[in-house]
Parts: C-alpha cells; sequence; structure tokens
C-alpha cells in the first residue's frame, strides 16, 4: 500500500495548518504559503522515522532564519534571543508534532522515532532504501519551508 | 495544586506552561521532568496532584511511567499531551488509568476544556 493513498499533500498541508494556528502564527498574519517548489534551499532539518506497518521518514526543513522565527514564535521571546539549543528543540518538536499526525493516520501498528535534528541543509542527511513520495513546499515571511515524506522502498513494496 | 509535566522537549515544557496560564490556571506550583525516568521519580517523590506527560520519551514512555506508577500503587490523576493519536493509543492509555488525552498541536481551548473539571 502506498502512504500517498492514506496521507496526501493536503493532509500535510492541514497539519501544518494546524501548527501554524497554534504555535507559529496564533493572530492569522502570516501563514505558511505554498510554492510546490521542491528545489528550494534549506539550511536546517530535523527528521522523525516511522516503522511498523509502514516504514519511512517524516522530514521538516527550513532556512535558519525561519527556524529561528519559529523557536521565537514557540518561546514568546525574541528572535535574537533564540539560541542554537531553542532552535535545535523546536526543529524536533516540528517533526515530532507533524510526524506524529502523520502516524494517527497510517494504518494502526506504526512507532514514531524520537526526533533527530540536523542543523544543516535537507541534503546533508540521506535516507538509505527510501524515495520521497510527498511534500509540502512553501515560503514563510519569505523563508523556505518544507515538510516531506520518504518511504522506505523496500518495505513499501511489501506493505 | 502541583502539576508535574512531563515532556522531553523543553521547549514544549514552556508551551505546556504558557498554555495552563493562557487558558487560566495560573498560581499552580509546576515541577518538570525531561524523560521517562524522571518523570516516574518525581511523581513519586514530589507527590503531584496531576501528571502532564508526553507519550515518546526516552528512558521510559509515557505510558510505561503510568503504568508503573499504577503497579506500585500511585493514584495520581494522569493524562497525554502527544503528537500521536491512535485508537490503539487511547484505547492503552485508558486501560492503563489516564485521565485525558490531548493532541499537539493544541490551544488554550482545549486546556480549558480538559482541565477546568480537573484544576477549578
Amino acid at each position: 500500500m502506498s502512504v500517498e493513498t492514506v496521507v496526501t499533500q493536503d493532509d500535510l498541508a492541514e497539519m501544518v495548518e494546524q501548527v501554524w494556528a497554534s504555535y507559529l502564527d496564533p493572530e492569522g498574519v502570516s501563514p505558511l504559503i505554498p510554492t510546490g517548489d521542491d528545489k528550494q534551499a534549506t539550511e536546517v532539518h530535523s527528521t522523525v522515522s516511522i516503522t511498523g506497518t509502514w516504514h519511512g521518514h517524516l522530514v521538516y526543513a527550513s532556512s535558519m532564519l525561519a527556524a529561528r522565527r519559529a523557536a521565537a514564535a514557540f518561546l514568546a521571546m525574541d528572535a535574537d534571543e533564540v539560541g542554537a539549543e531553542d532552535i535545535s528543540d523546536v526543529l524536533g518538536e516540528l517533526a515530532n508534532i507533524v510526524g506524529g499526525n502523520v502516524k494517527a493516520m497510517l494504518p494502526a501498528g506504526c512507532f514514531l522515532s524520537l526526533p533527530t535534528v540536523v542543523l544543516a541543509p535537507e541534503t546533508a542527511s540521506y535516507y538509505p532504501a527510501a524515495e520521497r513520495i510527498s511534500g509540502l513546499w512553501g515560503q514563510w515571511e519569505g523563508e523556505s519551508i518544507s515538510i516531506s515524506m520518504w518511504q522506505s522502498v523496500k518495505h513499501g513494496e511489501a506493505a | 495544586m502541583k502539576i508535574l509535566i512531563a515532556d522531553d522537549s523543553r521547549v514544549m515544557r514552556q508551551i505546556v506552561t504558557r498554555t495552563l496560564r493562557q487558558a487560566g490556571f495560573d498560581g499552580h506550583d509546576l515541577v518538570e521532568a525531561a524523560d521517562g525516568q524522571e518523570a516516574h521519580d518525581k511523581a513519586q517523590a514530589e507527590k503531584p496532584d496531576l501528571v502532564i506527560s508526553d507519550w515518546n520519551m526516552p528512558e521510559m514512555t509515557g505510558i510505561e511511567v503510568l503504568r508503573k506508577l499504577r503497579a506500585a500503587g500511585n493514584d495520581v490523576k494522569f493524562g497525554f499531551v502527544t503528537s500521536e493519536c491512535t485508537e490503539e493509543m487511547k484505547s492503552a492509555a485508558e486501560s492503563a488509568g489516564s485521565a485525558f488525552f490531548i493532541v499537539k498541536p493544541f490551544t488554550a481551548e482545549q486546556f480549558d476544556e480538559v482541565f477546568s473539571p480537573i484544576l477549578g
């Protein structure tokens, strides 16, 4: 079974909207604007892995400035007060929140890993035997943000 | 009341704290735990009136913490704030004696609805 039949790009967009409404844009004035540009550059990313009835990864990636602004919004502080630890923590939590919501849409019997955060471009990570199956690419206050799903090819074929 | 907030994310512990305040629950004594083992130990040692716990944490998951507390006879009011929400998890939580299940992302309104009967 392909996860695309279970979690669509629209589903990802809905999850992202909820995250923005709750934490990043509670006033509803600066939403994530989808661009569909899957080649956009990112500077930091976080990953959660899902195993069980479906195998793959959920990757949240953004520019450093977007990550800094996200941390500032989460922590209710100014962006210039945010430290590297804050940024890592918030990046991990963003992947965890979206990954948790993705997991809820998958067939029962999946497990979600703790998040892994890498303060380097998304291209610095490699997911062996996995291929990107869907994603949401956009701009938040002019900064790049993406959420993508990678499915393990081997397990995907068996599922 | 004394409230134990257990989450491996410091940011999320702060957000839970802030959301409690936004929902009107000020003035409570807040204690934090950064992993499941610490949550268990503080639930026993600090004797909180309420535990708000993440599900997926290092050392011990939230559900393991709850089960271990109940097995030891600790009847503290305990519930989950987690990004993960499946029927099997909700069912496991209820069976173990969980009082509530809040899914991230959450709002102050949801906190108000869930915690008003508990915190007054």
